[in-house]
């Protein structure tokens, strides 16, 4: 039998006899209940979905709209829903617009989907301005915040960890203190810096201005066709950190995301153990025991907790609408006394009047950080847990006590740099805590239509505080005889900005303007004070009434304050044009100069950029490749520049220097500084870009490749010069030139997508090449071409690096070993390739070669998210190979000639599979302790569960997920973990004092109210 | 009309944001640490402090780490700076010192040319900016200042002379851009600097006090550094030079402003400035001017304790090579003010012990001992110890380093009348330097013409595990015992390597671990940095 088909009528009445039956229940709720009580009397609903072209589409996602009853299209592009009548039916297929039916009384539905231009519709940040992702031109990566890695990120760096291709991001520390490094394209420079410009809500800041949790979505300009309208700030690359904002008509909405971590230390060193020691000691070796069984790393580590709160409030119409953040972040690290504490509070205002023809944006952002300090900041320092302490950990007898007899830590100091690293924590008090407070507000005025100007301020004050004291039962005093030590210093730094944009867009027809011209004046103050003083009446007061400490009264106490300031003025403009979207072009031009350059002849710099794209799909010859969503190819060519770290390295100066003994009276001398160079000018990275954008069977497979050439030229670094005649052997100067070539590869897949699951895969792939071309021109000759960096330290006191023309940076130089003697004494290879043994080895610097690179050939990165029906599976994974790591434990504590300090078990590892090392083999830096570094990371798996909504009365929104970071890594090195420094011309040290790295377990929550 | 007004209002704001542009354009050129030369006019006040400019690389050149004191002491017969349990091999470098293996890519002889030529060109440019009258200096003081300047420019050459020989004069500062110097002989670099010396005497101060204490301002200090050159003369020119060595020593001398010390330890003492027997010393001070660490570099850790001091001593690095302590008479007083020895105590007397491998918890002793260059133990060698440590030290020593002392200028004398057949003249002053180390046996203090024509008795001959084999001796050694007697004296303070030169034993003799390498080791090799940067530059022969 066949019931009739629900008439509105119907239901009304329905509703009145619900609204009878039930105490005064409201319409709506009465019209709810009327249409499920029908639903189950209704005719299923059939139909068909196609696309455009006609093309059943199978696996399309149908689903009565505000309810959970939904159903899947089959192979030919059927399907059957239940539903009532006056429902409407939503159908969803990846690549496709969502599209809404109205049921209307019908019981077929036949629907033809639209692809989805969204994507390509997407507006991506670039610099001063957004532009449309079909319009891009040049190699720019978003990425949102759903993809972000999850869990207790330590900064924004971290939340892109192996998600973009050319963009390598390491956290090499695990103190929490500690920052990631981010490395974008290879090393470009010799001596500047290689962080990227991180312009936050396009004002310039660092990677933890922000929180990561109000971080809404990050876009990197990775190529120099991107950057250069940022000229001399874009050499590494820009990130565009785009917080959480108030759009539009939104209904107050609260939300609150927040997680407990805790920390394990990833891989502990493999130190002899007491009962090893022992063991060792009754082999023979010269060891002491000392009666006592101690882990030293257990003894200064903990268990720390990590918890994590962000409360978000948004609120507001289309005319005025606001967001307040508000964010407290408490970070323990694995070992005692390391922590760190972030308040950070935010607040955006949008007002727009005029009919939207004037447009007010204001915003505040303070946050205040604390944090204990095991270390002396000195005047520029920081420095959260000292990593000498760990150290001391490592080598410290396993047999020695914690405590001494009288209740004091036990002491050893008749052995050289030996201290009880519990006393070094505990006998000392020390906190940094800073300040950052960003005041920021923008002017849109739109005199008419497609033309606006605006105007944009900022101020950031960032003042820390330092305090650091060591009490009288501390090695200081105990040993050096200090009687009390205590330290204060300041941080201040005031960055003010100004940025003044026009821009003027236009359609006519067919092709479509753009316009943008600009100014922009950044100005950077920065401001220390440090002072020290020692021999205290008492430990009662820490660092806080440092005046009492007679050392000052003797003259030796340390007072130190420096002040230095700087500006950057830009001039910028660019033009887009494209031609039925399918002919792009952008060009742009930055004319910039920087007080850096003060006193040289020319403080001004030129950086142009043009880049051309191509969306092969829209020609002709491919309108019947339905497959093919989007195919654009892009070439891209920009210039961008560097300034010197330092001002007036153009003019002569004078400073005050060692003391002259005149007349009986100690006297500053007044001298030079350094060897002026008037010719100094920006270091200038040109960078060709061709990618290629695609998208295939409606955004199942997408993704881009590039290739990038880099050229650095006029290299700034201190170079060698002959003195006589000048007065210092080095001057900083323009030199030589880097090239950096590399390919990127990113592919996004969808393997699998049902209604119930969906399996999104994204792999990314980068290759980088690094070359130094030159070191030399007209003005500075090099006869031997190459330079050493790196340091050992001390007791091996030698470099570990050379950075050489026509090789790559990042080489390893050291004496190589082949073998050992059956008494396990070195066997090396000298210059020309015989085998010489230890005693007959000058160790002459040209016996030395290349022993490796620090720097990885090759990239990858592979995530991974599952989704079944409410539960969501994350894995990211990332891995670097081609490189080698210079093993600073192994190199210190694997000699067996050593007795005062513990070692590695590995040190009882026969070398080369032959004989242990022989004793009399003293502590050397040479091949034998190069590792090959590749690895293969499972860093963050994240397991989350979507409650439905509504599930609790004024919830919108539950999820709950638990998460890990730097789960697990597959390496065939030795060390704690291969993922170590990048930076500068040493890379590939994994430091012996450096902080483990840590694994991380997470459980998290977030609620929308 | 509509449209016309928005465009006239933009086209007004832009003409007022380009003015705003003009203004905002200026570069920030505040400098708030550091002199800008050319927005800079020094007066009167600021003369000590710029003429003091070019004195300051003298602390380094001679003591820093890696500075000349390291060349001179341990790549000869007397000092040696052996690995040790705790380090102390640094990549072979101290070993290539003391077997004369050492190569233009070592770090200590491109240390002395940088500190060297660094003095060099702050000399220069003082000169020029007193010589353009940049640098206003009142008119009774210019001729003085730059005469001063002039024999302080000459001391730099000097250990450039005696280093590396053929390196290049420079002595103007306002040369034309990318002027690239041309190296000189060793003959016309000693030529240069005695004709600087003797032309700035005259104008030289004659008078010693504090004024002219630590500077060439003195004429004295000039005349001893003269009297050095043409000691030297042979080594530097081919050509001796005797007869102006005595003049310049005598005038020293004559003008009765030094004595020898009751003791040579005052000569050391931690106050020791003004010591009556100082010609030039370089200052130091524990807190002004730091950079005197020979203890740190020489003690052990645990003798923190016996000097209360603030640094911990670095382990053990330079000690006495056990043939050198041999050569000495054992009633010689300097045997035991000069090195440390013997059961190490703390400042309370209590005896400290030995804390690497075998010799952990036993007593810490110095003994004369040395199995080789490649590891000795922390008891191993007699240490550096003629300096005063006072108690109490922080972590440099207030001591000044004597380069010039009169006891020199007697020896130099000496030397110079001992070469040209005035033997017993020599001996007389060679007697006089010796006495106050014989006090309690006066007869020992006295030697001979006789006694100064024989050889030395150093036990010379490669040493392993303490077994000198095959002995060599120096009996063939031309005035061997002057040589001796100056080992004796100077012990420690820098003189043995010019000195084992002047005698033809530097590169002829063995000793510990050391066997000759050539003769060419006389000079050290022009840093591998240098040539790269100075294509005029060849390379010293032989390397």
């Amino acid at each position: 039998m066949k019931l009739p088909l629900p008439h509105p009528n119907h239901v009304l009445l329905a509703a009145a006899l619900g609204g009878l039956t039930l105490a005064a229940p409201t319409p709506s709720q009465a019209s709810v209940r009327a249409a499920k009580s029908l639903q189950q009397a209704a005719d299923p609903i059939k139909g068909r979905v196609v696309d455009e072209k006609g093309a059943p589409l199978p696996g399309v996602n149908v689903i009565v709209k505000g309810s959970n009853n939904g159903s899947q299209t089959d192979a030919e592009g059927r399907y059957t829903i239940q539903a009532p009548a006056d429902a409407t039916l939503v159908f969803s297929f990846v690549g496709s617009t969502p599209q809404e039916v109205a049921i209307g009384g019908r019981t077929t539905i036949d629907v033809a989907l639209k692809p989805d231009t969204k994507e390509l519709a997407d507006v991506v940040v670039v610099g001063y301005g957004t532009q449309r992702k079909a319009d891009l031109t040049s190699a720019v990566v978003g990425v949102k915040e759903e993809s972000f890695v999850k869990g207790a990120t330590r900064d924004a760096g971290q939340l892109l960890q192996g998600k973009v291709a050319g963009v390598t991001i390491v956290s090499p520390s695990g103190d929490p203190t500690a920052n990631t490094q981010i490395l974008l394209r290879g090393s470009t420079t010799l001596n500047s810096s290689t962080q990227p410009l991180i312009l936050i809500d396009g004002i310039p800041g660092t990677l933890n201005t922000v929180p990561p949790e109000d971080i809404e979505s990050i876009d990197v300009l990775k190529d120099g066709s991107a950057a250069a309208i940022y000229g001399t700030r874009g050499t590494n690359g820009v990130i565009l950190i785009t917080t959480r904002r108030p759009q539009g008509n939104i209904t107050p909405t609260i939300e609150y995301s927040g997680y407990v971590s805790t920390q394990r230390i990833a891989r502990s060193p493999q130190m002899l153990t007491a009962d090893e020691y022992r063991q060792k000691l009754a082999e023979g070796v010269a060891f002491t025991d000392q009666g006592s069984s101690t882990d030293w790393v257990k003894a200064i580590s903990q268990s720390p907790l990590i918890h994590v709160h962000n409360l978000s409030l948004r609120g507001g119409n289309g005319k005025t609408n606001y967001l307040v953040n508000g964010n407290y972040r408490y970070f323990e690290g694995i070992f005692q006394k390391s922590n760190n504490r972030t308040f950070t509070g935010r607040a955006d205002v949008n007002h727009s009047m005029f009919e939207g023809r004037i447009k007010l944006n204001a915003g505040i952002l303070s946050s205040d950080n604390k944090y204990d300090a095991t270390v002396d900041g000195g005047l520029y320092g920081n420095g959260g847990f000292n990593g000498y302490t760990y150290r001391q950990a490592i080598l410290r007898n396993p047999t020695a006590p914690i405590d001494s007899a009288n209740g004091r830590y036990a002491q050893q100091f008749t052995l050289f740099n030996y201290e009880n690293p519990l006393s070094r924590i505990y006998e000392s008090a020390g906190e940094n805590s800073s300040q950052n407070t960003r005041l920021n507000g923008s002017l849109v005025w739109e005199p008419i239509d497609n033309l606006q100007f605006k105007g944009l301020v900022s101020n950031t004050r960032y003042d820390q505080t330092r305090g650091y004291s060591e009490n009288k039962e501390h090695p200081s005093t105990l040993r050096d005889l200090l009687n009390g030590y205590a330290s204060r210093g300041t941080t201040h730094v005031d960055e003010r900005l100004v940025e003044l944009t026009a821009s003027y867009n236009r359609t006519i027809g067919e092709h479509r303007f753009s316009a943008l011209a600009g100014y922009s004046y950044q100005q950077n103050t920065s401001e220390y004070y440090y002072l020290s003083n020692y021999d205290f009446p008492t430990d009662l007061f820490t660092y806080n009434n440092i005046a009492i400490g007679n050392a000052l009264r003797a003259g030796r106490a340390t007072m130190a304050s420096d002040k230095s300031s700087f500006n950057l003025v830009g001039f910028f403009g660019r033009l887009t044009y494209s031609y039925k979207e399918k002919y792009l072009l952008l060009a742009s031009v930055r004319r910039e100069a920087s007080s850096r350059f003060l006193g040289a002849e020319q403080p001004w710099g030129t950086f142009p950029a043009v880049s051309a794209g191509w969306r092969i799909n829209k020609e002709n010859f491919l309108q019947n490749a339905s497959f093919i969503d989007d195919l654009k190819l892009r070439v891209g060519y920009g210039v961008t520049g560097t300034a010197p770290s330092q001002s007036f390295l153009g003019v002569a100066r004078l400073g005050f220097g060692g003391n002259f003994l005149s007349n009986g009276r100690w006297t500053p001398t007044l001298g030079p500084s350094s060897n002026p160079n008037p010719f100094l000018r920006w270091e200038e990275k040109h960078e060709a870009n061709v990618g290629l954008d695609y998208s295939f069977l409606k955004g199942r497979i997408s993704g881009t490749v590039d290739y990038y050439v880099r050229r650095t030229n006029g290299l700034l670094y201190d170079y060698q010069v002959p003195s006589p005649p000048n007065l210092f052997t080095s001057t900083t100067a323009n030199v030589g030139s880097l090239e950096n070539k590399g390919l990127e590869v990113q592919l996004n897949l969808v393997p699998v997508q049902t209604k119930d699951f969906v399996w999104n895969s994204t792999f990314n792939f980068s290759t980088n090449q690094n070359r130094l071309l030159s070191l030399s021109n007209e003005l500075y000759q090099l006869t031997n071409e190459f330079f050493n960096a790196g340091y050992t330290g001390e007791p091996i006191q030698t470099y570990t690096h050379r950075v050489q023309v026509g090789q790559p940076l990042g080489n390893f130089y050291g004496f190589k070993v082949v073998d050992v003697t059956n008494d396990g004494q070195w066997i090396y290879e000298n210059r020309n390739g015989e085998q010489v043994a230890y005693n007959q080895f000058g160790h002459d610097d040209g016996d030395k070669q290349v022993l490796g690179n620090g720097l990885p050939k090759y990239y990858a990165g592979w995530n991974n998210n599952f989704r079944y029906k409410r539960l969501d599976l994350g894995v990211t994974m990332r891995g670097a190979f081609g490189f080698q790591i210079l093993n600073f434990q192994r190199m210190y504590y694997e000699n067996t000639g050593v007795t005062q300090y513990n070692r590695l078990r590995s040190a009882y590892e026969p070398v080369f599979g032959k004989a242990v090392l022989n004793t009399a083999m003293p502590l050397e830096y040479n091949s034998y302790y190069v590792e090959n570094g590749a690895y293969w990371k499972v860093d963050n798996i994240t397991l989350g569960y979507n409650f439905q909504s509504n599930l609790v009365k004024y919830i919108k929104n539950i999820r709950v997920y638990a998460a890990t970071l730097n789960t697990f890594t597959i390496t065939g090195y030795k060390g704690l973990d291969p993922e170590v420094n990048r930076i500068g011309l040493d890379p590939g040290i994994d430091n012996r004092d450096k902080f483990p790295t840590v694994r991380t377990y997470t459980l998290g929550l977030n609620l929308t109210f | 009309m509509k449209n016309f007004l928005p465009f006239a209002r933009v086209s007004m704001l832009a003409t007022a944001g380009l003015g705003l542009f003009g203004s905002c354009t200026k570069l920030d050129d505040q400098s708030y640490n550091q002199i800008v030369t050319s927005q800079f006019t020094p007066g009167a006040a600021d003369v000590p402090a710029i003429v003091g400019s070019a004195y300051v690389n003298w602390r380094p050149l001679y003591l820093e780490f890696q500075g000349v004191y390291r060349i001179n002491e341990t790549t000869t017969d007397e000092t040696v700076t052996p690995g040790r349990p705790n380090g102390w091999v640094d990549d072979g470098s101290y070993r290539r010192l003391h077997q004369h293996t050492w190569t233009a890519l070592d770090p200590t002889p491109n240390f002395a040319w940088e500190q060297a030529y660094g003095g060099i060109t702050k000399c220069n440019q003082v000169l020029f900016q007193i010589q353009s009258n940049s640098l206003v200096i009142a008119a009774a003081d210019k001729d003085q200042t730059i005469a001063e300047l002039r024999v302080l420019r000459a001391s730099y050459y000097y250990i450039l002379c005696d280093l590396f020989g053929n390196v290049p004069i420079v002595d103007r500062f306002d040369v034309p851009a990318g002027f690239l110097p041309q190296q000189s002989t060793r003959a016309q670099v000693y030529d240069f600097i005695v004709k600087e010396i003797r032309e700035s005497l005259p104008q030289l101060s004659t008078t010693v006090s504090t004024a002219t204490y630590g500077r060439f301002n003195n004429r004295w200090a000039a005349q001893a550094l003269l009297a050095k050159m043409y000691q030297n003369a042979q080594v530097y020119k081919g050509q001796a030079d005797w007869a102006n060595c005595i003049s310049a020593c005598d005038a020293i001398i004559n003008s009765n402003n030094y004595t020898l010390e009751p003791t040579q330890a005052s000569v050391f003492a931690t106050q020791n400035q003004g010591s009556k027997e100082i010609v030039f010393a370089i200052p130091f001070d524990e807190v002004y001017a730091t950079g005197f660490r020979i203890h740190m570099q020489t003690l052990q850790p645990q003798n923190q304790l016996t000097y209360n001091s603030q640094g911990t001593m670095w382990g053990g690095g330079i000690c006495a090579i056990p043939q050198f302590i041999n050569s000495y008479n054992p009633s010689d007083n300097r045997l035991k003010t000069n090195w440390i020895q013997g059961q190490q105590l703390t400042a309370a007397g209590v005896p400290l012990n030995g804390s690497f491998g075998s010799n952990a918890g036993k007593p810490l002793v110095f003994t004369n001992t040395l199995p080789s260059v490649v590891l000795g133990s922390e008891n191993d060698g007699f240490r550096v110890g003629k300096f005063e440590i006072k108690q109490g030290v922080l972590v440099d020593l207030s001591n000044d380093f004597p380069l010039f002392r009169y006891a020199d200028v007697l020896m130099m004398k000496a030397e110079a009348l001992l070469r040209t057949g005035q033997g017993a003249q020599a001996a007389t002053l060679v007697t006089q330097v010796r006495q106050r180390n014989f006090l309690a046996n006066p007869a020992l203090a006295t030697v001979t013409a006789a006694d100064l024509a024989q050889g030395s008795s150093y036990p010379y001959g490669p040493a392993n595990n303490n077994v000198v084999s095959p002995v060599q001796g120096g009996a063939d050694i031309q005035y061997g015992r002057f040589l001796d007697e100056l080992g004796w004296e100077f012990a420690a303070e820098g003189h043995r390597r010019q000195d084992m030169i002047r005698f033809g034993v530097y590169t002829t003799k063995s000793w510990l671990s050391h066997t000759p390498n050539g003769a060419y080791r006389t000079l050290m090799p022009i840093p591998q940095n240098v040539l790269n940067t100075n294509s005029n530059l060849k390379q010293n022969p032989g390397y």
